[in-house]
């Protein structure tokens, strides 16, 4: 007799909780598991120190888990569409409802070390209920389990929104849009507050913490008893409807046929152009570009972002950073477009058995990714110099611009070819477009290592400006010019050394070790922990100590703020910015190189 | 029968292995200039793994291939413009339409726009692709990509085709189609290698045989000549040594 009925909600949960772990123990090999512990460890310390605001400064708590909500809401977009080890795809023809299949899964989502970090740092709430007596304590632990639970739902919405809303390039970019502007906002928001009113901006502040549903525990801590078990309540049911959401958009997914992230209505393509080599190349690129959601979406959040961040200063009649808007939309560009080759995924076969395909295709990416990137760039960094009134700026700007462009267009192939994170081939993944399957945490290491190597790219000619200020533009054209053509060829070269090895990553995966042997292609511990203490740590010399300061010194800025060099008697200044620039980047240096270095040891 | 003194593919003893699991050990396999070759074996027999070392696609462990006398993985260049490929499950440039990939691929590879133009519309229409001219590679289903897959193999006509499951979920019409262009390409001189699991095809299409199991060439030769008097099915069984579990067990289903 055939069996119609599921297991009941428990055990459907217990069984999807089982399935969760079991893929996640599978994944574990080799420096993913490094990755992971390093994640976690990480993710501890930042609560341990949630922890430790709400012992020390209590009256920051509320803004501290507002961090941890926007991570939760913004993480998976940037992170290739949030954890989806339990695809609701695998679940279609499970008779049961959506809702309960939500609910299961939401349930298998718990089991995992994001949620379990996540609910160490809010035990705050009990630990800031303790100041509220016994009781506080009580509601403290509620408020803690249902914050959780409602940080994880909402993640699962606002990734199913975007899943099944972005459909066409209009979605698409203003879903980029809206990221890049939280960004900006979570980055320069107090700018406009200020603005708005210096006096009770902090009371302002804190109201808007605490209607944030990371802030309700606290509300609910500080409240009488009625109206804590209200606002418990409260959350409980803003949980259920955001399940009910959740299991809706989930049952839509599942049975619709857009699969891919392509828009939906297109026009007849046109021909390509009658050329051959990296032009042709450059044609297939530039099509890709436009018929990809995911990257259009990622092209809006760095464009979006560039725009805002200089703009929300000028709330505060600050017009430093406006000139700068179109560099910082090159850095920002680089960035999402850091996995080039990997999101390609298996396709890489045809490059690889067309004879001499190699150099055509690298070169062809750089061209469509300058097409792409190059114009707004520059016409946002003219644009923005000339209205801001910024005279000082030409020579930073017109130095700057072709030296992060050509700069960032060699970065991204040499290390898409080098640093290759494998993931799903884009035909195979599921109804979430925003995930390619890839190992989340070294995607964004990725993306995180482009946002600092551009701009290093650039030091020379930052250098150049500051002996003599016109000597930028040709040492920026240079610079530009050689990065392009040379990381460029490295990357061709490499394609045609090591394109099958990519090949087989892409297929395969990393490459299972045979037992007994070790795994070669793991950095030992040491380097490991010196690696990631250096990627943490570099920026401090670099930027604030090196480069904030050295800019604080040529613009004539007195306040010496926390930048050691200004404490320093005149003499020592300029050699301890030097060091500190130096430091930096030599810490850089170990961190992108050491890696390279071994895993191409034989 | 061509007269080429060099084996269309010789590959000698291929070995790779995935961790501890060795997919392909020790194999040698001689394709015949001129002949229709099929490789058969039972799912993870190492028919994939065997091919993509062939061609380049995968770096063996050991061993060495070569098409028409030229080696694979030391005149790379050379080797590729020889063959036409069709591999398993890859992806291709998903967001091109099926014009687009043919003509893409055909102007990267350095043929005259013209020829290009007129090959792809002359495959488009064997294939019957020619309908869907908007539709993205990524939108195809698995039998159109079959089919704008075998296209890339043919556009730059190649001397040799390995082919992985080249009828694997596609229609019967078209299935036919394809069959009747490999066999016209055989019969002009051209060399085929497929892999498959269905022994009726192989011995309807194929002159040479070799099977494959456990990562291993059990038999390989003239079709005539490794199924004996019997059928390749017998024959095949009978080195693969599979037996028919299907009558025990999943009592349940049928109670």
């Amino acid at each position: 007799m055939a069996h119609s009925m599921t297991p009941g909600q428990a055990d459907l949960a217990h069984i999807l909780i089982r399935m969760r772990l079991a893929l996640l123990r599978n994944s574990l090999r080799g420096d993913r598991a490094t990755n992971l512990y390093f994640g976690v460890l990480l993710g501890l310390a930042l609560a341990a120190g949630t922890i430790v605001v709400a012992v020390l400064w209590p009256a920051y708590l509320p803004l501290a888990l507002a961090v941890w909500l926007i991570g939760w809401i913004f993480g998976p977009i940037f992170t290739g569409g949030g954890d989806e080890t339990l695809r609701p795809e695998y679940f279609a023809m499970l008779p049961a409802t959506p809702r309960r299949i939500a609910a299961g899964l939401l349930a298998g989502a718990f089991a995992g070390p994001a949620p379990l970090v996540t609910l160490i740092a809010l035990l705050s709430l009990p630990v800031y209920g303790w100041r509220h007596g016994p009781a506080g304590v009580l509601i403290g632990l509620a408020a803690a389990l249902a914050t959780l639970t409602t940080m994880v739902v909402i993640s699962r919405v606002v990734v199913a929104v975007i899943g099944l809303f972005v459909r066409s390039r209009v979605t698409a970019a203003t879903a980029g849009i809206v990221t890049g502007t939280a960004l900006a906002l979570s980055g320069n928001g107090w700018a406009p507050a200020v603005a708005l009113g210096t006096t009770d901006t902090l009371a302002w502040t804190q109201t808007l913490v605490r209607v944030l549903p990371s802030g309700w525990g606290v509300a609910a801590i500080e409240a009488s008893w009625p109206l804590a078990l209200l606002i418990l309540a409260a959350n409980g049911a803003a949980i259920a409807l955001l399940l009910l959401a959740w299991a809706g958009l989930l049952a839509r997914r599942v049975v619709s046929a857009a699969r891919g992230g392509v828009p939906a209505r297109r026009g007849t393509p046109r021909p390509f152009p009658a050329a051959g080599g990296a032009r042709i190349a450059a044609a297939k690129e530039l099509r890709t570009w436009w018929r990809d959601l995911v990257r259009i979406q990622l092209l809006g959040t760095a464009f979006s972002y560039a725009l805002v961040f200089p703009l929300l200063l000028v709330t505060i009649d600050s017009w430093i950073m406006v000139p700068f808007t179109g560099l910082i939309a090159i850095v920002m560009a680089a960035g999402v477009s850091a996995n080039l080759y990997g999101v390609d995924g298996t396709a890489l076969w045809l490059t690889l058995m067309t004879p001499g395909a190699e150099r055509a295709d690298v070169r062809g990416r750089q061209l469509a990714w300058l097409l792409v990137v190059g114009p707004a760039a520059t016409v946002l960094t003219l644009a923005g110099t000339a209205v801001s009134g910024q005279t000082w700026a030409w020579p930073w700007v017109l130095g700057l611009l072709p030296a992060l462009l050509g700069g960032a267009a060699g970065l991204i192939v040499c290390i898409a070819v080098t640093s290759l994170v494998p993931g799903t081939d884009p035909h195979k993944r599921g109804g979430n477009p925003l995930n390619t399957g890839a190992d989340e945490g070294a995607e964004s290491g990725l993306a995180w290592l482009m946002l600092v190597a551009v701009p290093t790219i650039a030091l020379p000619t930052a250098a150049a400006i500051l002996l003599q200020p016109w000597a930028g533009i040709p040492v920026g054209l240079l610079t530009g010019a050689l990065s392009f053509w040379g990381l460029g060829r490295i990357a061709h070269r490499r394609l045609e050394s090591h394109g099958t090895e990519l090949l087989s990553l892409m297929k395969h995966g990393p490459a299972p070790q045979p037992t007994g042997k070790g795994t070669a292609a793991d950095l030992p511990l040491k380097h490991r922990v010196a690696v990631t203490l250096c990627y943490c740590v570099a920026w401090l010399p670099t930027f604030p100590q090196g480069i904030v300061p050295m800019i604080f010194k040529i613009v004539g800025i007195q306040d010496p703020v926390w930048f050691l060099a200004l404490h320093l008697p005149p003499l020592w200044q300029w050699p301890t910015i030097i060091f500190m620039i130096t430091l930096g980047l030599l810490m850089y240096g170990y961190a992108i190189l050491i890696p390279m270095r071994i895993s191409s040891a034989p | 029968m061509s007269t080429h003194p060099e084996p269309a593919l010789q590959t000698t003893g291929l070995r790779k292995a995935f961790g501890d699991h060795v997919a392909v050990d020790d194999v040698d396999l001689t394709v015949p200039a001129g002949s229709f070759y099929g490789l058969v074996g039972p799912n993870g027999a190492g028919k994939t793994t065997t091919l993509a070392m062939a061609v380049g696609l995968l770096r063996p462990d050991a061993g060495s291939a070569r098409i028409f006398g030229v080696d694979v993985w030391h005149d790379t260049v050379q080797a590729k413009a020889l063959v036409g490929v069709l591999p398993d499950g890859n992806a291709m440039p998903e967001r091109l339409t099926g014009r687009e990939v043919l003509t893409y691929l055909g102007l990267l590879r350095g043929l005259p726009a013209g020829v290009v133009a007129e090959r792809t519309d002359e495959l488009l229409q064997v294939f019957e692709l020619d309908a869907a001219e908007r539709t993205l590679v990524i939108e195809y289903s698995t039998g159109m990509r079959k089919k704008i897959g075998l296209a890339v193999a043919l556009l730059h006509a190649p001397r040799l085709l390995v082919l992985d499951e080249p009828f694997e979920a596609v229609d019967p019409v078209s299935a036919a189609t394809i069959r009747a262009i490999l066999s016209k390409f055989v019969d002009s001189g051209g060399s085929v290698i497929i892999s498959s699991h269905v022994m009726a095809l192989v011995e309807q299409l194929c002159d040479h045989v070799g099977v494959m199991s456990d990562g291993r060439v059990v038999a390989a030769g003239p079709l005539a000549d490794v199924r004996g008097t019997a059928t390749l099915e017998d024959a095949f069984v009978g080195l693969v040594g599979a037996q028919s579990r299907g009558t025990e067990g999943l009592a349940w289903l049928t109670a």
